[in-house]
């Protein structure tokens, strides 16, 4: 029965319970977890673990896929395709290009970084485990929630449960997927 | 040092002894002596041009910071608090600025085309490679309502007076709050940064199109005040980022400045990058593409020689500056890492403050011509004069600066947002 689940959920009152919760979660080795809070708790990343995100990377690949989409838009149109003379000046010049460049330079800067906050996120996703048990209600009003999952290497249904009783979790509970 | 002041972050107290500031003292009175000394060796009229750059680049640093406390109050920010301190002992160099600024009133009293040929309408512009007279120049008469002696020495006096106003109200609120922590202090000062965003940028637009812009009277340009603001700030950012650099490593500032905070700086330096870049492409962008005579001279004479057609030295500084103004600190300070770490930063800080200063000589030094009409070159004996300009006004600055520095707590320990500085957190 175990393997067939979604991990283990458990419940913490305060965010510095969450907090120092996380900080033994992170340093059990636990990888595959996540928590649950209310509220934003400031520092709780660094408790987790979690690293820097890697959207940056996403919107850095786009804004340069924009830039040189703009750059070769004004260059192919004016210079290749349709060769035309305007205001005396050369057929392309990256001068005249520029403004298109940069427009799609923060145009495809923001697709990116949108499309890869969505693709890191695995967004959309339409349903969640987590989403059934009764944990949430109050996980959304004023309790604090650790999800440790099954995919875990390191997860064992029945040590992991001792291990979120032994650090404060009550409501220790494992969830269906 | 560094113990004490990590256990006790919010009340440790600024220890510098008069000792730095009377050293900063002494190498600007040097760098001045030499300046001066530069007279004797390329003439006047070439020192001048190197002092106006000296003083441009400096002024605009402490029209930066003034910036940056008014922009901090505007918008009631919090993090910015533990380092609006710094720029508050920065600002107090203005009655010094305006002193040093008197030499050139003089040399234009003296000799009225010294720097700013549009003071003197007899000026014969066949020393410059032009025809005629400024007199006869239908392009200063139409101008000449602004371009003249008591224009100038209006609006300079009137923005001097008002920045160091402005300068003084923001020390004493700050100042005062530290002894009796009372809110009002803060209230005044959001008061006076209301009105002085737009006196400061009214008048350091003015300013730089009166001393710098109209060096070439014969210019248009619609970004050039925008394009001073940026400089300012960009300058006055770098700054702080080296005076942060230096409290964090004599350990002042250890235990008061998180990862944040310079990640923060960081981001608004990058900011101004690209905004620099925005509005100093627009300006070229602009000028280019309506390839107007009067408009584009100004950059012809810094690309091509009139004379012979070849390029010369100024085309490879503007290359300098399109590449190390905008690409090199885009880059560099782009990712985040890059900008919470201090080495880098002060690396990025005093790259930034360099090609502030060249920037500020290119759009200085090539107003000033042979009877060709060319510019000086930038390789020269008389930039030596810009360098040891920069470094006389610059150790007046600092020496203003330290001064304030010493008398004062090290962060505003009773602001109301000091508690939200100190935790801060992105």
């Amino acid at each position: 029965m175990a393997a067939s689940n979604h991990g283990v959920i458990a419940t913490f009152d305060t965010a510095a319970d969450i907090f120092h919760a996380a900080e033994k979660v992170r340093d059990a080795g636990f990888k595959n977890w996540d928590c649950i809070t209310p509220c934003p708790v400031h520092g709780l990343d660094g408790a987790m673990g979690v690293r820097r995100s890697k959207v940056p990377r996403f919107s850095f690949i786009g804004g340069v896929i924009g830039f040189f989409t703009g750059m070769s838009l004004i260059w192919w149109t004016g210079a290749v395709d349709y060769p035309l003379i305007v205001g005396g000046k050369p057929l392309f010049s990256p001068m005249f290009a520029f403004p298109v460049a940069y427009e799609l330079t923060i145009l495809f800067t923001a697709f990116a970084t949108i499309g890869g906050m969505f693709f890191l996120n695995n967004l959309p996703m339409h349903y969640h485990p987590v989403l059934k048990t009764d944990h949430i209600v109050r996980g959304l009003d004023d309790k604090f929630l650790i999800v440790i999952e099954a995919t875990d290497p390191k997860f064992d249904a029945a040590e992991t449960k001792a291990m979120l009783e032994s650090i404060g979790g009550s409501e220790v509970t494992e969830i269906e997927s | 040092m560094e113990s004490s002041a990590t256990a006790q972050p919010g009340v440790a107290p600024a220890s510098a002894s008069s000792t730095p500031a009377g050293k900063a003292l002494a190498v600007g009175l040097i760098g001045i002596a030499l300046t001066a000394a530069g007279i004797l060796v390329s003439g006047g009229s070439k020192v001048a041009f190197a002092w106006l750059s000296a003083m441009v680049f400096w002024i605009g640093i402490a029209i930066g910071m003034l910036l940056l406390i008014m922009i901090h109050h505007i918008f009631d920010a919090n993090w910015s608090t533990v380092i609006r301190r710094q720029f508050e002992h920065g600002v107090s160099a203005f009655k010094w600025l305006g002193l040093l600024f008197i030499p050139l009133v003089v040399a234009s009293v003296i000799e009225p085309a010294t720097l700013w040929k549009y003071f003197d309408p007899n000026y014969d512009l066949a020393n410059v490679g032009g025809h005629g007279t400024v007199g006869e120049d239908v392009l200063w008469t139409k101008k000449s309502g602004m371009l003249n002696f008591k224009f100038f020495l209006g609006a300079t006096a009137l923005s001097f007076l008002g920045w160091i106003f402005l300068a003084s109200r923001f020390r004493r609120n700050s100042f005062t709050q530290d002894t009796d922590g009372d809110i009002k202090w803060t209230k005044n000062s959001r008061v006076w940064s209301a009105a002085g965003l737009v006196f400061t940028a009214l008048t350091l637009s003015l300013c730089v199109i009166l001393w710098v812009k109209a060096l070439d009277y014969h210019w248009f340009s619609t970004m050039y005040g925008v394009w001073y603001f940026a400089e300012c700030v960009r300058g006055a950012l770098a700054m702080g980022v080296l005076i942060m650099c230096w409290l964090t490593t004599r350990g002042d500032y250890v235990g008061v400045l998180n990862k944040n905070h310079w990640y923060s700086i960081g981001l608004l330096s990058f900011a101004f990058t690209v905004f620099w870049a925005y509005v100093t492409f627009s300006q070229y962008f602009l000028i280019w593409n309506a390839n107007i005579p009067e408009e584009t001279f100004w950059y012809n004479i810094r690309e091509i020689q009139a004379s012979t057609g070849e390029p010369n030295q100024w085309k490879w500084v503007g290359m300098l500056i399109l590449f190390g103004h905008f690409f090199f600190p885009f880059f560099g300070l782009i990712s985040y890492p890059a900008k919470v770490n201090m080495k880098w930063m002060r690396f990025m800080a005093l790259w930034i403050a360099a090609i502030v200063l060249i920037d500020v000589i290119y759009n200085v030094w090539p107003a000033k011509k042979e009877d060709t009409g060319d510019p000086y070159p930038f390789f020269a004996i008389h930039q030596l004069w810009t360098l040891t300009a920069v470094i006389g006004v610059g150790g007046v600055c600092v020496w203003a600066y330290l001064k304030s520095f010493a008398t004062q707590k090290l962060i505003p320990i009773r602001d109301p947002r000091i508690g939200e500085s100190l935790t801060y957190h992105e």
